[in-house]
């Protein structure tokens, strides 16, 4: 932690003196205390250039990227006819038109900055040898009889069964691809040899990773593994797998592993939980599912070193808070899964929620902080796709769904993607999320400092969009920053970005962001940037606020802070939208009115788009389908930052 | 020199194979009439020989060739037996089996050989669009937010654009209206200013002359006034600074064609009839 925050201490006073602003006048706090304009001087010597953009060091937009992508290497995305490898998924991601598993022709609006092909570790490489019919896989009945499904066309069927059969732990021996095994071997190398290939540094980064898929009694406490490293070291290990005896399906051990790749390679390596919506209340948890005790020091500790980020928006439901968590917050209710857990096998019960959503954990964090003395859930926002395509495509009008069979067609719109009987859990196609994305602010394209901004949490989360989004917070914003031409140099200098720290305030001062949006040069108006507040009080209780900071058109927000709707413009039926509405960029200097120096407490900022068609209004139009009774046609693409936590 | 190394125990392979087919000749069951000769010729012995070699960093023993040779043996015996009986029809594994076995084939030959630096450069000068370095530019900008001008957004842009065309000295930064985009970008890739500004306005500054201001040019936020400070055009790199890149297009085009081509020409001799487009909901 110590070696992170003097990083932290070294980066502001680099912006601080490199842009020889008037920040110089501002200290620099971070979490290992202050260092003062003298000290900063006698480290960074230097006089203001003339040029204010001379020696900039700070990132002017932010790179998009997609952190959890799927291909035919993945076991369950190649029995639902995945065919698209994990170069195809390279091409596809920097721009080129590509042929989707479907046989539709497929293109990015825009090239996204980098990738990460993440296929599931367990069974790495075993389907494409399944759909090859290899003979060692097809020496048990239970694999043939999969193996003629898929054969004759009920691919998605199969699918089906063979991950509720992986979730169970009834696999056939034959289709279990151990990390001992030759083709397990094959598979990962094969992953890090294409990511080697198409990793092109200052212009698309491909980084290497796989995802960790505990999934015991079909509850979801899945993580993405990303290095920072080249081939040269991923291909020192294979991944590490859920399996017994050589896997895990206990996140402290997959910690141990990522400790192991670190001394044995000199590498680094972190991890990105997602869908605690489908872990059914054990993503977040005050006690450990594994023991059913509370959580200890130790995996507080760990949990804060090793996970730096979770996925708060993907195909599979928006994971920021949940309205009956948030009951005061309009815009709680986005994109919402909480029928049960990942296999629809249990169905959700109304306590489990609170363990299961980003808001509620970053309350609980701070509750274990106060115990335990570290805050296990002290962590940066992203989203991804979990696309299991090979097609990180989540533009609303450009959406090749989460898997082969909802790629585009006139089906998608009335098809079931889950449906168990024994529960009663159905849930549509049509409310598969067209989300996310991953924002980064990096100063440079490539694996080094695209990894370090996701390590320091100078992330935020899209549902698709790709909106420009800052967030900084110091004691020193002054109305008069926001009419700057440079929000990034005056932030920077004055503050700290998104994912930083802040405390203990100054006599008398309470913390003040700086806060700025630019719309998606392609996208949508923006309605409003908001600030979530969250804080522990002094009997121990947490709580939460949302605060409207700053807003398009001529509204006044009613006594409660309560701001009139911005409105539509959304013709459903033509799937088309203006820009009449909202503004293109909102900036804002905000101080929390209600703050108390004592407590211990947590600001991210929330960017919402107007209203704009969802996927399922474009296919609606395009297929001339009709969609089914209850089918959500719009929605408000938003941005969730990182937070800034501030410590008394 | 590796082949003269193998050739060496090859000999006595030969010898040893020779004497134990002697033996199955002198041994063998004379009552039943051959109905099929089963020929194990030199060469596949050889390439028993060099498997066997491959995977156990040695030559085979007599004792371990022969072990070898007479597995063949059954397993040719067996294999004809059941092509006899027609156990290879209508076998889904065995029908990928082939399928698969038939695009490996190909993909073999795509990954066979190494390219020459002349066909790679061939192919550079081909497909320049695929490898040309982005034109690269620099240019200040002023900004006419449509949220704040209204109406008289166009003819502001016009004035402005007048003030900063006809007063050189007029310091850009006190015109228009704040926003977050930069005012001033230095040299800058074309594909990273769309990111930023939109793929249009990327096009139409790459299309401006340096050192004037012009506009108004749209995009999604609003309307830019412009002036390219500097331009540097695309260019097409000498090979040995993108070798990979190209070698690695190189190899996928040639996969695909390969792949197209062999295709194509099986195609040929067939003649394919779909019955039932209706029934599968396909309109041809």
């Amino acid at each position: 932690m110590v070696e992170i925050s003097t990083i932290r201490v070294l980066l502001t006073a680099v912006a601080c003196s490199c842009l020889g602003l008037p920040a110089l006048a501002v200290d620099a706090r971070s979490d290992v205390g202050t260092l003062d304009q003298a000290k900063a001087e006698k480290v960074f010597p230097g006089k203001r250039p003339y040029s204010p953009y001379a020696d900039r060091s700070f990132p002017t937009r932010p790179l998009f990227g997609d952190t959890h992508l799927h291909t035919a290497a993945s076991f369950d995305a190649g029995a639902f006819g995945a065919r698209l490898t994990p170069r195809d998924a390279y091409r596809f991601a920097r721009g080129e038109q590509i042929i989707a598993s479907g046989g539709e022709p497929a293109r990015l609006s825009r090239p996204l900055d980098f990738l990460v092909v993440a296929d599931h570790s367990d069974n790495m490489g075993m389907f494409p040898d399944l759909f090859a019919g290899k003979a060692e896989v097809l020496s048990d009945p239970q694999a043939k009889t999969w193996y003629d499904m898929i054969k004759s066309g009920r691919g998605g069927e199969a699918a089906l069964q063979i991950i509720m059969s992986f979730s169970a732990g009834t696999l056939p021996k034959s289709m279990i691809y151990g990390p001992e095994t030759r083709p397990y071997k094959s598979a990962w190398q094969d992953t890090v040899k294409a990511a080697e290939e198409y990793n092109d540094p200052g212009r698309f980064t491909a980084l290497i990773g796989y995802e960790w898929t505990s999934n015991t009694g079909g509850n979801n406490l899945h993580r993405n593994v990303i290095l920072r490293d080249n081939g040269d070291k991923a291909e020192q290990i294979v991944p590490y797998t859920t399996m017994k005896p050589l896997g895990s399906d206990n996140p402290r051990d997959l910690w141990k592993w990522m400790q192991a790749y670190e001394d044995k390679t000199g590498g680094s390596v972190l991890a990105i939980a997602h869908n605690g919506n489908l872990s059914n209340g054990i993503m977040f948890p005050m006690i450990e599912s594994f023991t059913g005790k509370p959580v200890d020091k130790e995996y507080v500790e760990e949990r804060a070193r090793w996970e730096r980020l979770y996925e708060a928006t993907q195909t599979k439901g928006d994971g920021e808070t949940h309205p009956r968590l948030s009951p005061n917050d309009e815009f709680a209710d986005f994109e919402t899964w909480d029928f049960g857990n990942l296999d629809a096998s249990v169905a959700k019960k109304p306590e489990m929620i609170e363990f299961e959503y980003a808001r509620s954990a970053l309350r609980n964090g701070l509750k274990l902080e106060a115990e335990l003395g570290t805050n296990p859930y002290k962590f940066g926002m992203i989203g991804s796709s979990d696309a299991h395509t090979g097609l990180a495509a989540m533009e609303e009008d450009n959406f090749f769904g989460k898997t082969t069979p909802q790629e585009p067609s006139p089906e998608r719109l009335t098809a079931t993607f889950v449906s168990n009987p024994q529960t009663n859990i159905k849930v549509m196609d049509w409310q598969v999320s067209a989300s996310g994305y991953a924002a980064v602010w990096a100063a440079d394209n490539t694996r080094e400092a695209i990894w370090d901004a996701m390590q320091r949490k100078e992330t935020y989360a899209t549902t698709g969009s790709r909106m420009m989004v800052r967030f900084f917070g110091g004691f020193d914003f002054e109305p008069a920053d926001a009419s700057n031409r440079n929000p990034g140099a005056i932030g920077y200098g004055k503050g700290v970005p998104m994912g930083g720290d802040l405390g203990p305030a100054p006599e008398n001062k309470a913390p003040s962001f700086l806060v700025a949006a630019l719309k998606d040069p392609i996208g949508a108006n923006l309605d409003r940037y908001q600030i979530v507040k969250g804080w522990l009080d002094d009997k121990g209780e947490t709580h939460e606020q949302v605060y409207n900071v700053v807003w398009g058109g001529d509204r006044k927000p009613d006594a409660d802070g309560k701001l009139p709707s911005v409105g539509s413009t959304v013709d459903v039926g033509n799937a088309t939208w203006t820009n009449t509405i909202g503004a293109p960029e909102l900036i804002a200097v905000w101080t929390d009115p209600d703050f108390d120096p004592m407590q211990k407490a947590f600001y991210y900022g929330r960017v919402i788009e107007i209203p704009t068609p969802r996927w399922t209004a474009y296919d609606a139009k395009r297929f001339g389908t009709k969609p089914l009774e209850g089918t959500t046609m719009t929605m408000t693409e938003r941005a969730y930052t990182s937070p800034i936590w501030y410590t008394p | 020199m590796v082949k003269r190394l193998l050739k060496e125990p090859l000999v006595h392979f030969f010898l040893i194979a020779l004497a134990i087919f002697a033996m199955h000749g002198v041994v063998g069951d004379k009552s039943v009439p051959a109905p099929d000769v089963i020929v194990v010729t030199a060469s596949k012995i050889e390439q028993m020989g060099s498997v066997f070699t491959k995977t156990w960093q040695r030559p085979p023993t007599g004792r371990e060739l022969k072990g070898l040779i007479d597995d063949h043996v059954r397993e040719e015996i067996l294999v004809r037996e059941a092509l006899a009986l027609g156990l290879d029809k209508d076998d889904t594994v065995i029908r990928r089996r082939l399928r698969q076995k038939m695009e490996f084939l190909v993909i073999d030959e795509a990954d066979a050989p190494v390219p020459t630096d002349a066909e790679l450069n061939v192919y550079l000068n081909a497909h320049p669009g695929a490898f040309e370095t982005d034109p690269m530019l620099a240019f200040q900008q002023v900004f006419l937010n449509p949220e704040r001008q209204g109406d008289a957004i166009a003819r502001n842009a016009a004035s402005t654009l007048e003030a900063l065309a006809t007063v050189p000295s007029t310091d850009p930064a006190s015109l228009g209206d704040v926003t977050q985009l930069p005012p001033v970008v230095e040299l800058t890739g074309k594909t990273a200013i769309a990111q930023m500004f939109g793929g249009e306005f990327a096009e139409a500054l790459d299309k401006a002359s340096v050192g004037q201001w012009i506009g108004p040019v749209a995009s999604g936020f609003g309307l830019h006034l412009v002036r390219v400070t500097e331009r540097k055009p695309g260019r097409l790199p000498a090979l040995g600074d993108v070798r990979a890149a190209v070698m690695r297009e190189w190899a996928n085009d040639r996969r695909v064609a390969l792949e197209d081509r062999r295709f194509a020409e099986l195609l040929k001799r067939y003649d394919v009839t779909i019955e039932n487009l209706a029934v599968a909901g396909i309109v041809p």
